[in-house]
């Protein structure tokens, strides 16, 4: 489904200093796979997660959504094909203050096709009971606990159907026990929508049987199977 | 959600910053419309007083140039005098097609003959009156009686009964005229008959007579022939005649339009002063408040939203706030302005006149649409810069 040819993602940091934050890397991810990238701080995990996304550009080499290059894309399809595909779940707190608890989790069908309206509501409503915050609709973020905002953005990332969840760290801010219920949502998500999850994290307990796991060290796949 | 209530959702939620722009854009749309109104408000008023003087040329005595202005514009009783054979001589000069002498009087201060305090009073010869019987026509087609009068916009009867008291003569008002901001607006017009009649009963009724000097009037108005060259009229009456000055209509309150032409000066150098100082602080806020909402704008990116989609909901944030903040500032501004508008007229020796409901609502769209223009201007580099970059950089700190 998302394939990465030969990667490579430099930054540049001014005065001629460059990092190499991903080396040439290539990867495929197939449809309905749990894939678990592992790997120290700086390691190119995150960086490796965005490239593929599309939420930068890479310095070299391809990366393709279903065979199409992402970086041939216009930014309103590009952004489209993240909207309507693409799940997302962040290490850091990112709902959006003003909203409540029922608008962030439809927030990305107002950039969508702009479907219906009150079916968007209905499902977010539905997600929110999935992840078992039905009684915090007219909440605020700042209302409810880390583990409790990261459960709905558990539910935004599914409003559309999406065909992979991309993950970031999603539990580094979190207690044992509420890393515990988050990874047993998403395990239980990959089992009954049949989505591709590719979660980025630095725990290697997180990794269970049946993922596939890829490690990285310096910008390099350095242990694991770049192919399903 | 629409784009604009996602907009007014970061506004509410963001209450200093909105309160920052909100307030830039009332500074700026108070303050084009307060001088705006102020400047075409004296300026149509002008226009008006000169143009119901109906006069081509106003002949004064030499030395009462300040003073019929003021009395014309502020209202401000006049007293001077200059012989009447003037009018016949001045009917003389090539170029005039019709004289007509005007006397200029005012009501006692503080006494109980007079019902208004030192009102400017102007009689008028009907016999060859071409500048005050034009806008009686349309109210009193017969023009006024002995003891008639008709009065400024500002100007009523005394309670109980259907005239004012003047020098202890009953005058009967015939109606009022139109505004026009000037002292004109506090003044009544009588006959030349009227005028000697309440003189007359003065001596016995009032507390003071009324003294019309005798064969004295204190103007000539002046109506010259289509195609005439005014200004040559004028210094040839200026060298012929002693002892009197011609102002030519266009040139008539001279002072007042000096004064607005500083005046106007003065709001185009503070306008230029803090219209572009309050687009660059509306810039810095929303370049701050783009760089806060650096990680907020990526995860909006990250979700599916365009380029476009984050510039215009930046930009519909800055639009939203600029139409509530000049609305406001517009109000303050007219309200200010219809308050106060005395106390502007006698500091800054203007006359001024509210708009029509029309032109005030034209003027009130071009300080919003101002305010609004500011505002997004300042907003559309930040929100250029902002959308444009990488999602994955703006969600890392």
């Amino acid at each position: 489904m998302i394939t990465l040819e030969n990667v490579t993602k430099d930054y540049s940091l001014g005065k001629g200093n460059t990092v190499h934050a991903v080396r040439g890397v290539s990867v495929e991810i197939g449809a309905g796979e749990f894939v678990a990238i592992v790997g120290r701080s700086g390691s190119g995990k995150t960086t490796l997660l965005n490239l593929a996304a599309g939420l930068t550009r890479p310095t070299s080499g391809r990366v393709t959504f279903d065979g199409v290059e992402l970086w041939k894309l216009t930014d309103t399809q590009q952004s489209y094909l993240r909207n309507q595909r693409i799940g997302f779940v962040f290490q850091f707190p990112s709902l959006l203050p003003t909203l409540t608890v029922l608008e962030n989790v439809f927030l990305p069908t107002t950039f969508g096709s702009g479907g219906n309206h009150a079916e968007a509501r209905q499902r977010a409503q539905e997600l929110l009971v999935r992840v078992g915050l039905a009684d915090k609709l007219s909440s605020y973020p700042r209302q409810l606990s880390a583990g409790q905002q990261q459960r709905v953005v558990v539910a935004r990332s599914l409003i559309n159907h999406p065909e992979v969840l991309l993950a970031d760290e999603p539990t580094s801010n979190l207690d044992e026990r509420t890393e515990g219920e988050i990874m047993e949502l998403f395990h239980d998500l990959h089992t009954s929508l049949g989505l591709a999850f590719v979660l980025v994290t630095h725990t290697r307990q997180l990794v269970s049987a049946g993922m596939r796991t890829i490690e990285m060290a310096d910008g390099l796949i350095v242990n694991g199977t770049a192919q399903a | 959600m629409s784009l604009l209530q996602l907009a007014w959702k970061n506004i509410s939620g963001n209450g200093l910053r909105s309160w920052v722009v909100a307030l830039c854009a009332l500074l700026v749309a108070a303050f084009a419309l307060f001088s705006t109104l102020l400047l075409r408000g004296a300026a149509t008023s002008l226009e008006l007083a000169a143009a119901r003087l109906g006069a081509d040329i106003v002949v004064v005595p030499e030395g009462a140039q300040t003073e019929i202005e003021g009395a014309l514009l502020m209202g401000a009783p006049a007293h001077f005098w200059m012989p009447q054979q003037n009018v016949e001589i001045l009917a003389t000069f090539p170029g005039v097609e019709a004289v007509s002498p005007q006397i200029y009087l005012s009501t006692l201060v503080g006494a109980s003959c007079c019902s208004v305090s030192e009102m400017f009073m102007i009689a008028y010869d009907p016999d060859t009156d071409f500048t005050v019987r034009p806008w009686l026509q349309k109210q009193l087609p017969g023009g006024l009686g002995l003891g008639e009068v008709i009065g400024g916009d500002y100007i009523f009867a005394t309670e109980g009964e259907d005239g004012i008291l003047v020098y202890g003569t009953l005058l009967k008002l015939k109606g009022n005229l139109e505004p026009t901001g000037t002292g004109l607006d506090q003044s009544v017009f009588f006959t030349l008959d009227t005028a000697h009649e309440v003189a007359r009963i003065s001596e016995t009724q009032a507390e003071e007579p009324l003294v019309i000097p005798p064969e004295q009037v204190s103007a000539v108005l002046l109506q010259t022939k289509p195609g005439s060259d005014n200004e040559e009229i004028a210094v040839e009456i200026y060298r012929s005649v002693p002892g009197i000055y011609p102002i030519q209509s266009d040139s008539l309150f001279s002072s007042s339009r000096t004064q607005l032409k500083s005046l106007l000066n003065t709001v185009v150098i503070i306008a230029a002063l803090i219209w572009p100082l309050a687009i660059v602080l509306i810039g810095m806020v929303y370049l701050m408040a783009a760089n806060e909402r650096r990680r907020e704008l990526g995860v909006l990116r990250a979700l599916g939203a365009t380029r476009r989609f984050v510039s215009q909901s930046l930009l519909a944030e800055a639009s939203l706030l600029a139409l509530c903040g000049a609305s406001v500032g517009a109000f303050l501004a007219v309200l200010a302005i219809y308050l106060f508008r005395k106390l502007i007229m006698t500091s800054l020796g203007v006359p001024f006149l509210l708009p029509a409901p029309g032109s005030l609502a034209l003027q009130i769209g071009i300080g919003l649409l101002l305010a609004m223009a500011s505002v997004f201007l300042a907003a559309l580099l930040p929100a250029i810069r902002i959308s444009r970059q990488d999602p994955a950089i703006a969600m890392r700190e």
